[in-house]
C-alpha cells in the first residue's frame, strides 16, 4: 500500500515542479549540474562558475571536481 | 510531546534516537560514518554498517543531540516497544535554511558530493530518481550504490589530491 502512494506522489509530481536544480547522471561519465546552486570545494570557499558544470563521478579526473574526460580512459561504468 | 517524526534504530547492543526537530544539519554524522548514516538511503540509519562502538563515537560529536544513543539494556519498556525500522515518511537531517536559497552542493574532501535543497535527478536511463531534499553523490567512482554514495571512498583511499580545488 506504502509503494502505491509513494508511486501515485511520483506520478502527481511534474517533472521540475519546484525545482531549481537538476542533476543529470550520465551513465559511465559525469554529473551534469543546472539551473540555480552554490558549490564548495572542499576548503569551504566558493567556487564561481557558470552553470552547466560537469562533476567527476569516476574518480579520475585532474580537475576535481570537475570531469576531464577521464572517465573514457579510465574505462568507468556503474 | 513525543513527535511523530521521531525515530530509533537499534542493533543488538544500542539504540540510536533520530530526533529531527533538534537536527542543525551541522552533517558530523554522515561525513565521519556514511555506511551507517547516510541521508540518501531509507531508512537513512543503519546500525549494521558499522561496530556499535563507532556509532557511539559518532553519535556523541553531534553538537544538538538530534542523535542520540542508549545502551539496549537501559531503553525504558516505551521504548522497547517503540523499537521499530519505519523507512517511509522518515526525514533526514537538513538545515532549516529556507527554500528561496540556492540548492547547495558541497565537494567533501575525499569524499562524496553533498547537496541539499529543492533539486530534480534525472538517472542515467533517463528516469526521475526518488525525490530527496538531501543526498550524496559518489565521487570516487567505487561506489555500490551508483550514483550515491556508499562509503567505498575510505576503503580505496579516494583523495582530491593535485586537483582544482581540493587544497
Amino acid at each position: 500500500m506504502e509503494h502505491i502512494v509513494r508511486l501515485i506522489s511520483l506520478i502527481k509530481t511534474p517533472l521540475m515542479e519546484n525545482s531549481k536544480t537538476l542533476f543529470k547522471v550520465f551513465a559511465g561519465g559525469p554529473l551534469r549540474v543546472s539551473g540555480q546552486f552554490q558549490i564548495k570545494g572542499s576548503d569551504g570557499k566558493i567556487i564561481e562558475k557558470e552553470e552547466p558544470v560537469f562533476l567527476c563521478r569516476c574518480g579520475g579526473s585532474s580537475n576535481k571536481p570537475f570531469c576531464d574526460g577521464s572517465h573514457k580512459r579510465n574505462g568507468f561504468s556503474e | 510531546m513525543d513527535d511523530p517524526r521521531n525515530r530509533q534504530y537499534t542493533n543488538d547492543d544500542i539504540t540510536v534516537f533520530w530526533i529531527p526537530s533538534k537536527c542543525i544539519h551541522a552533517t558530523t554524522c554522515f561525513r565521519d560514518l556514511i555506511e551507517v548514516f547516510n541521508p540518501g538511503r531509507r531508512p537513512w540509519v543503519n546500525m549494521d554498517g558499522a561496530p556499535s562502538r563507532k556509532i557511539i563515537e559518532v553519535v556523541n560529536k553531534c553538537p544538538t543531540q538530534a542523535l542520540i544513543w542508549k545502551n539496549n539494556e537501559d531503553l525504558t519498556t516505551e521504548e522497547k516497544k517503540a523499537q521499530r525500522q519505519v523507512g517511509s515518511g522518515e526525514e533526514t537531517p537538513r538545515s532549516l535554511s529556507g527554500q528561496e536559497e540556492p540548492t547547495s552542493i558541497r565537494i567533501m574532501r575525499d569524499g562524496p558530493i553533498v547537496v541539499e535543497g529543492q533539486f530534480t535527478i534525472i538517472g542515467s536511463g533517463d528516469q526521475q530518481l526518488r525525490p530527496t531534499t538531501m543526498t550524496s553523490f559518489c565521487r570516487c567512482g567505487a561506489s555500490r550504490n551508483m550514483p550515491y554514495c556508499d562509503g567505498t571512498h575510505r576503503k580505496i583511499d579516494f583523495t582530491d589530491q593535485n586537483t582544482a580545488y581540493g587544497e
